[in-house]
């Protein structure tokens, strides 16, 4: 079981436009209210399973390779903000758009932090090995297709309602999956960085010389 | 051995204990789908089903639980070749015995809309495929479901293409409802509606933790039903169950009070569960359990017991609202869904959903609405029309047990609505008139009333499922009419064991002070025993007045209900704001109520384009620029825009009133393109393209190509706005776009395309843009004002 108590409202700001742009007192209680209601709405579940390497399924293409080298076993990992969360971004799209924005990057920035929970859980399981950052479907050249794969092996749908539809989009919409390395040898542990990035060329974080949290 | 002689022969019946369990004790190797074992390893299949009859079980499921066009699409085989042997495998165990055959069908894999992307038309027609492929199995279990709608498509499917039993169950969590928000309850409610022949609970969790989903199903429904538990939790590292086979029969022993009649074993059990529960079972005798709630209606997260009067919300139909046929025209469901929001804000517990209109195709736009507003809203529906291929159509997409409204006394209506009420399990509004109109008398509404309900139960519909109305008529012009509708109404309420609804504001039509008189005749029907009161939830007066009747008469226990209504309640007029604030500022700082009473104060003496054209635009832009600047937050800019909008609206109603011409600058379409459920970012473009005076045409998300050019060429318009997020349906962009340029009427004379399109969206770069033939890139909404202002003016 992962509870969150806070979010990391500095990265949903910088979601929200750059960590530049001054805060004023309407904006902060806004975000103060979209927090209280998405941390009483997320149900937060993950699940995770070990596999051992190499996995000619699992691994597919450069990055992931250069990514898991060294390692002879990893980690599959999901977890999702549950369905609840998914409605109260359509209703609130309908009632007010500025509000479902804010919710929307806290509920960005609250999954990540699921994840990186679950991180800590699944290493202290797991005492004898180095772990790697996550790594996803999606990322550089890890084609998205494996989305099924991951969600199938984990057993995902039935054990905690998370689906993928046929373009490969993740339902509910705030969820993760990734895969780690477990290396018996220590590994560089630096995020995934920008050069991965599918967005890097459009990204509005670069642009004003900044980068985001992943 | 039938399933009927079957239920007839035995207090209880066995099913079988868990499939995957035995399989991956077994080692058995097998690629993706582990139904392919039907046709690698038939024996060792079989030789579980055996196992299971030998325990006991009278009824095995085939292995056939994943066996989908879904999840079987990289397998190498298809889905017939799968169930045809997986069903051969359980017939032949069951060779010799009493034991029946079931096909299993278990969840597709993919979520149904609104949550996922899966059309209910095409999860039926996945399940579809399943039934028929599997008809030689004796019942159909359909089981693991957590998305009622799912079920539902499943419950059709198997209705409709076969005349086998059905089982129905779902898997709920520790906090009693399913994943998808599903509660008991409405589970219960809409399935017995349905018709299925069973229903209940598996998987889920232990036996020993499922009484409070069992015991709040059973208030709902008079059919047997079904546990069919883990053997409790698995431990994370072992995957072993922790409630061993004597505490499970133990534990299951327990829910036999509640009208369990099935039982058996799902996670983590094996033939040793089955041999304790058939000992257990020998010593307990069925005890059926009717139904003990009042009727209900259900969305699938929300029931609505009809035990005191419940406030029906009426104002989801265009009669004589203008705003609300132009809505239906440019296929704004925005629109509709605030109506919808705001009713239930207001206190209605129910919504009338009515979109007929002769400009539109209704029967589309039923379906569309009703899935749209059940996206958003948990609020129980009744399907409101007078064409019974509209209601069909409505019944069969709508995700829980609505209301019809309506039915009448007419042989003709009688005939082709009472039907569709029984198949789809709804409840039904009868109206007290027929082919001679309305009786004017109470006596003749009565009689009306009797022959509705009285066909209603010949055909198996409950009768406290029929709502008579009895008619409400305008007191201006008739005024003894009253005393008959309310006469009618408690003849109908104290003789015919139905319930009852009216229709309440026609009362007082030609009169002044209308609320005043909706609002007593609202009192005194429901004296009579009014059910359900349809009126407009919005108007303090009336939902106040139900709210007081549920005190006054007993229902709302220790007044629960009316203090946390009106708890804050000051009767003190609310003071009006101080200080004027300019139009500008009020954009800027995104305030809507300072920015409205601006725009009022200055179309006293200033021309409504210099007010758009000189103040509204140039303060949005400012708001656009400092957004660009990275000065303000993106919420910022959408207040600012979303006050604006405020601003237009009082210079639209300020100029239809003095009947000058409108403030559109022209019409766009938009859309999130096929597959791509993510419409964040259109709508948020949406939002500052309407507060620029442009008429949006939204047409949602996972919207099809060819929708999207049907609409441009019906409502003609050329300039179309396509957003996708994710690289994967980046195709579904570059094939609108080029459906666009290749459709014939949105071309000009010389072929050249009359369309503008402008494409955004995360993963999208303007190389890309413009390779997939778009004509703007836009990063974000303020560059979308750009392009529309560049094309459009």
């Amino acid at each position: 079981m992962i509870t969150l108590d806070r979010l990391n409202r500095s990265e949903a700001a910088r979601y929200l436009g750059g960590a530049k742009v001054e805060m004023n007192d309407a904006m902060r209680a806004l975000i103060d209210e979209c927090e209280a209601q998405l941390l009483d709405t997320a149900r937060p579940k993950y699940l995770y399973r070990v596999v051992d390497l190499p996995d000619e399924t699992l691994i597919v293409g450069e990055d992931i390779k250069r990514h898991l080298s060294g390692c002879a076993k990893a980690v599959l990992l999901c977890a999702t903000l549950g369905a609840e969360v998914d409605r109260l971004l359509r209703v609130t799209q309908v009632r007010d758009m500025a509000r479902a924005v804010v919710l929307d990057s806290l509920a960005s920035v609250a999954v990540e932090q699921v994840c990186n929970k679950a991180d800590e859980l699944i290493a202290a399981q797991n005492p004898e090995y180095h772990m790697t950052f996550r790594f996803s479907p999606g990322y550089g050249d890890y084609p998205i297709e494996l989305q099924k794969e991951f969600l199938r092996r984990l057993d995902a749908p039935r054990k905690i309602g998370l689906s993928a539809n046929e373009s490969y989009l993740l339902i509910p919409s705030k969820s993760v999956t990734a895969i780690a390395g477990l290396s018996t040898s220590p590994v560089d542990v630096k995020k995934r960085g920008c050069a991965t990035c599918n967005l890097r060329k459009t990204c509005r974080y670069r642009k004003n010389g900044e980068h985001c949290d992943i | 051995m039938t399933f009927e002689s079957l239920l007839q022969k035995k207090e209880f019946i066995l099913l079988d204990g868990a499939m995957g369990t035995l399989i991956q004790k077994s080692g058995a190797k097998y690629d993706h789908c582990p139904e392919t074992l039907n046709i690698t390893q038939p024996d060792l299949i079989t030789s579980f089903h055996k196992a299971y009859i030998e325990a006991g079980a009278d009824i095995v499921y085939a292995n056939t639980f994943g066996a989908n066009a879904y999840k079987l699409s990289d397998s190498g085989y298809s889905v017939e070749e799968i169930i045809s042997a997986g069903v051969a495998n359980a017939r032949k165990a069951c060779e010799g015995t009493n034991a029946l055959a079931a096909l299993d069908i278990g969840p597709i894999g993919m979520l149904l809309e609104p949550a996922g992307s899966l059309r209910f038309e095409e999860a039926y027609e996945y399940f579809k495929q399943q039934i028929l492929a599997g008809s030689d199995a004796d019942l159909i279990v359909l089981e693991t479901m957590t998305d009622l709608y799912e079920l539902k498509a499943a419950v059709l499917a198997a209705k409709e293409n076969s005349d086998k039993p059905i089982l129905a169950t779902m898997t709920f969590e520790r906090s009693g409802r399913t994943f998808t928000g599903v509660s008991p309850a409405a589970a219960a409610l809409t399935l017995s509606g349905l018709g299925v022949n069973a229903l209940g609970v598996n998987c889920s969790l232990g036996p020993d933790e499922l009484e409070p989903v069992i015991s709040e199903m059973t208030r709902y429904t008079d059919l047997p039903l079904i546990v069919k538990a883990n053997a409790g939790l698995p431990d994370p590292n072992s995957n072993e169950y922790d409630i061993l086979p004597d505490r499970f029969a133990s534990c299951v022993r327990a829910l036999l009070p509640y009208g369990v009649k099935f039982v058996g074993g799902c996670c983590g059990t094996n033939p040793d569960y089955i041999i304790e529960l058939c000992k257990m079972l020998k010593e307990e005798h069925y005890q059926p359990c009717p139904k003990s709630a009042d009727t209900a209606v259900c969305s699938a997260a929300t029931v609505v017991e009809v035990d005191c009067p419940r406030i029906v919300g009426e104002r989801i139909n265009p009669t004589g609202k203008k705003l609300f046929k132009q809505a239906l025209v440019d296929n704004n469901i925005d629109y509709i869904l605030t109506q919808a929001l705001s009713q239930v804000s207001g206190g209605a517990e129910i919504l009338d959903v009515n979109v007929g209109h002769p400009e539109i195709d209704e029967k589309q736009m039923m379906t569309r609405v009703l899935k749209a507003i059940q996206s958003v809203c948990d609020a129980p529906l009744q399907i409101d029309s007078t064409k019974p291929e509209v209601l069909e159509a409505g019944l069969r997409c709508y995700n829980g047990k609505p209301i019809v409204n309506s039915v009448n006394g007419e042989e003709k209506s009688l005939s082709s609505v009472l039907p569709l009420v029984k198949k789809y399990g709804a409840s039904v509004v009868g109206l007290t008139l027929d082919e001679g109109g309305i009786p004017k008398t109470a006596d003749g509404r009565f009689a009306i009333a009797e022959k509705i309900v009285d066909r209603a139960v010949s055909l198996g519909i409950d009768r406290r499922d029929v709502y008579i109305d009895c008619l409400t008529l305008t007191v201006s012009a008739e005024q003894d009419a009253c005393r008959e509708t309310l006469g009618a109404l408690h003849r109908v309420k104290t003789e015919l064991g139905c319930k009852t609804c009216l229709g309440v504001s026609n009362i007082s039509f030609g009169l002044p002070n209308r609320e005043l008189l909706n609002s007593t005749f609202l009192t005194m029907a429901m004296e009579e025993g009014l059910d359900l009161p349809i009126i407009n939830p919005n108007l303090e007066v009336m939902t106040g007045a139900v709210r007081a009747y549920r005190v006054l008469s007993g229902h709302d226990k220790n007044s629960r209900d009316y203090i946390e209504c009106y708890n804050d309640f000051s009767s003190a007029p609310k003071a009006q704001p101080q200080g004027a604030m300019s139009l500008e500022d009020a954009v800027y700082s995104g305030l809507k109520n300072e920015g409205a009473q601006a725009a009022q104060k200055l179309l006293e003496n200033t021309d409504p384009m210099v007010i758009v054209n000189e103040m509204l635009i140039p303060a949005l832009d400012r708001v656009g620029e400092d957004f660009e600047k990275n000065k303000i937050f993106l919420p910022q800019l959408i207040q600012s825009a979303n006050t604006a909008q405020e601003c237009f609206d009082v210079i639209k109603k300020h100029l239809s009133k003095s009947g000058e011409s409108s403030v559109s600058k022209g019409k766009i379409i938009l859309a999130t393109v096929k597959g791509d459920i993510h419409d964040i970012g259109k709508n948020i473009v949406k939002v500052l393209l309407d507060n620029y005076g442009y008429t949006v045409v939204d047409l949602g998300k996972d919207v099809d190509p060819q929708l999207v050019v049907d609409t441009a060429v019906r409502q003609n318009i050329t300039m179309i706005g396509l957003s996708a997020l994710m690289t994967t349906t980046l195709k579904s962009m570059e094939e609108t776009i080029r459906l666009i340029r290749q459709t014939p009427e949105l071309q000009n004379p010389d072929g050249s395309s009359r369309c503008k399109v402008f494409v955004g969206g995360a993963v999208l770069t303007y190389d890309y843009a413009m390779k997939i033939g778009a004509d703007y890139y836009c990063r974000d909404a303020k560059e979308s004002v750009d392009a529309a202002k560049d094309v459009l003016g």
